[in-house]
């Protein structure tokens, strides 16, 4: 039997084709039919434009965005044999706006996308989590608007600023303002103690067996009840191994195969179209199924996100639930809210170490526009995992540019038996409802797995 | 209009920014919109009600807010097996308003700048300027990238409240619109002495002469209802890049573009020669309060 389901609530839509056997799914496709053509658009265009066009390319991680294409920037400058000096202060400007997006938007994604569904599911759901109406649904509105006024005291707003630029930041905050930004920060950690773990922060951040999932309480405890109730340990396991592509804010840069962290070659990652629609058709072959690319390294699929940043940067308490319960449901859900905790004390350490005398911005010697020919890379961890951006500058103009995204390694296609991470996750469980809840677990961003 | 007015919000060529920018509404402001308003469905949001839900009820909704650019080119873009223009020309009849929401649902924004599709549009392409919706309300357009949620909020009130809302040649709603970037500007009294800034990264100085700031020539409200409640993009040292105007994405938009040194663009409402005989002035003099840094410590 064959069905086909829209899933919602994804940032997007996606299509869940599922065949089943012996009421058990034994073959999965996730189609993502939405394209908009951003490395197309790119082309051609003035460098520093890009810093304006990538943040749209998604509109939950922009800032994410905004630092990769800054980072291949300034990597251009440096394959063009030109010295660039960045201020630690920028450079910590940066990466707290990144902080920021991602607490935010995990405190959306747990009680806007994936809670309504486990809530739904549960023999005993609660109205505290109904969107919209939910007290808890609307504590995190509250929660995630409060934290991005910390990103607007020196990015100006939230989404969508280009405060970013190579040689530095644009803005140049007080005193003031950053006792400000710390002051939302300390809300927020607040927030996190009070409403979704019930305990201090820093005795969470000490927690360090399976067994400490006792002690939680807050809307974690009621996730937990209801996830063992639902089984959502024993589902969504994938190929365990993980990938980390930059070690920006306190990560740690790596891949997890078997069992340590290794390094590994960036010329590896390996992007490709075999399954991939493509742009010049308007009858796709048949084993295109969708706008999704596909990316490996070493010719092997791997996880990327909350959960392989907690693995490879050692997160005691999530290596311990991952001993126990692989990468399952619940295992990634708990590395996601575990990331908020450990975020809000990295942003707490970069503004103890900020020094607002220095320069935000050193204007780099040469334009960009100027150069004739240049290429660069930019890494950095976006809320859903490794986000790659390259491009070639040629004649002072964009020549070509190219995104991998983290949901292209984690929703990109496959095909049997060579499933893509969450394809593979999918294959073996008994409902829809399950496939749903797996499926959401890997934070889906339709816009980000097409871009 | 009933109590409490039923808003569908649906999805079509978009980065989900409008959405973001919506949920980063201030906290009492939403919630108060959730009580005032039913938000029937939001592709992100709701839970019980899909866009087949939608599609198929006969129900009439007051509000049909769109995000993102409409196309009818199935090959870049279906949602529940429809184009983005099927659909809204469907909802249309069945809405008493029709809300474009952001910039690409106003007139195609950056979606639009995808060549291999030339059937990005906004939402007035499809629906036309005077809109089929029941009201017979012109189709209104909250430009912006996004667009700021006070935008969306206060339009929806205004509409509830008074059944219609004035527009510009645009489109838009002129109380939101009339307002140029640059009023509320922090920076306005550098423009007035034409000071420019050195550089990026400075609280000193104009960014109209160097950095492309927009912001005199652009109409949106933002230094007027601030962003998140806090600031906005110039008042941090980030140039105005016009995304509230049908021109915008532009090529270059962090450098002014000047003929012989002059910028090729000068604030609206005023000829280049005026302007040039006023910087001319204005420059003469020296005011020591904005050539030195704004705050020093080690004073």
């Amino acid at each position: 039997m064959k069905t086909v389901d829209i899933i919602e609530r994804i940032e997007g839509e996606a299509k869940l084709n599922l065949h089943w056997k012996n009421n058990r799914v034994n073959d999965a496709y996730i189609e993502f039919l939405n394209f908009r053509g951003f490395e197309y658009m790119l082309e051609g265009k003035a460098p520093l434009d890009a810093l304006v066009y990538t943040p749209r390319m998604c509109g939950i991680c922009g800032q994410a965005h905004l630092l990769a294409t800054v980072n291949a920037l300034e990597d251009c400058y440096k394959n063009a044999n030109i010295e660039l000096h960045v201020t630690a202060k920028a450079k910590i400007l940066r990466e707290l706006g990144l902080i920021i997006e991602i607490v935010q938007s995990h405190i959306k994604w747990f009680y806007f996308f994936i809670m309504p569904d486990i809530n739904a599911a549960s023999m005993t759901p609660r109205k505290e989590f109904e969107p919209l109406k939910g007290q808890q649904w609307l504590k995190a509105q509250r929660a995630s608007s409060e934290i991005t006024k910390a990103l607007a005291l020196f990015a100006g707003q939230w989404p969508h600023t280009s405060y970013m630029v190579p040689g530095g930041v644009m803005c140049d905050p007080t005193h003031m303002d950053m006792i400000l930004v710390e002051n939302y920060i300390d809300q927020t950690i607040a927030y996190f103690e009070k409403e979704l773990v019930g305990m201090e922060m820093q005795n969470y951040l000490t927690l360090s067996q399976t067994d400490d999932l006792k002690l939680l309480k807050g809307d974690i405890k009621s996730f937990l009840k209801m996830s063992f109730e639902q089984s959502l340990e024993k589902i969504g396991q994938s190929y365990n191994r993980f990938f980390v592509i930059s070690d920006a804010c306190g990560f740690h840069k790596g891949k997890i195969r078997l069992k340590n962290v290794s390094k590994f070659e960036m010329n590896k990652i390996k992007e490709h179209d075999d399954f991939t629609f493509e742009l010049n058709s308007k009858i796709q072959k048949k084993e295109k199924y969708g706008w999704a690319k596909t990316v490996k390294y070493d010719n092997l699929f791997y996880e990327t996100g909350p959960l392989a940043r907690a693995m490879t940067q050692n997160r005691r308490f999530i290596k311990q639930l991952h001993k126990t319960y692989d990468d399952s449901v619940l295992t990634r859900v708990m590395a996601r809210v575990d990331e908020i905790a450990y975020l809000l004390q990295t942003a707490k350490t970069m503004l103890h170490t900020l020094d607002i005398s220095e320069e935000s911005y050193i204007a780099p010697k040469t334009a960009l526009k100027e150069i004739n020919s240049t290429f660069g890379t930019g890494f950095i961890e976006a809320t859903r995992g490794a986000l790659k951006h390259e491009l070639i500058i040629h004649e002072g103009k964009i020549k070509s540019y190219d995104v991998v995204t983290p949901t292209v390694w984690n929703l990109g296609p496959g095909e049997k038996p060579d499933y893509g991470v969450a394809q593979k996750a999918l294959i073996g469980l008994n409902s829809l409802q399950e496939a749903t809840i797996v499926l959401r677990s890997f934070d889906v961003c339709s816009v980000c797995t097409t871009h | 209009m009933r109590n409490k007015p039923k808003v569908v919000w649906i999805q079509a060529l978009t980065c989900n920014g409008n959405t973001q920018s919506l949920l980063s509404s201030n906290a009492s402001r939403f919630e108060q919109f959730l009580n005032q308003f039913e938000l029937v469905y939001h592709p992100s949001l709701t839970h019980h009600t899909t866009l087949n839900d939608v599609l198929q009820s006969n129900a009439s909704y007051d509000f049909l807010l769109i995000e993102g650019a409409l196309t009818s080119n199935t090959q870049f873009l279906t949602l529940s097996d429809q184009s983005s223009t099927a659909i809204v020309e469907k909802l249309i009849k069945r809405s008493h308003y029709v809300i474009a929401v952001g910039s690409c649902a106003s007139y195609g924004g950056v979606h639009a700048k995808f060549e291999h599709n030339d059937d990005v549009v906004g939402v007035q392409s499809v629906v036309g300027k005077k809109s089929a919706c029941k009201s017979g309300h012109d189709t209104i357009n909250l430009t912006g990238c996004p667009v700021h949620p006070e935008w969306i909020l206060q339009t929806l009130y205004t509409l509830k409240a008074k059944g219609n809302i004035a527009l510009d040649d645009e489109q838009r709603p002129i109380e939101l619109y009339s307002h140029l970037a640059h009023h509320g500007c922090t920076r306005n009294e550098y423009f007035e002495w034409k000071v420019e800034s050195k550089s990026f990264g400075l609280k000193e100085g104009c960014l109209f002469y160097e950095q492309g700031c927009r912001g005199p020539m652009t109409h949106s409200s933002c230094n007027k209802i601030l962003w998140n409640d806090t600031s906005s993009k110039t008042r941090v040292g980030m140039p105005c890049i016009g995304c509230t105007e049908t021109d915008f994405p532009r090529e270059n938009m962090l450098e002014t573009k000047k003929n012989i040194g002059i910028p090729a663009e000068v604030p609206l409402g005023i000829s280049k020669r005026a302007y040039l005989s006023l910087t001319g002035i204005a420059k003469t003099f020296k005011i020591e309060r904005l050539i030195g840094k704004l705050i020093d410590e080690n004073r």
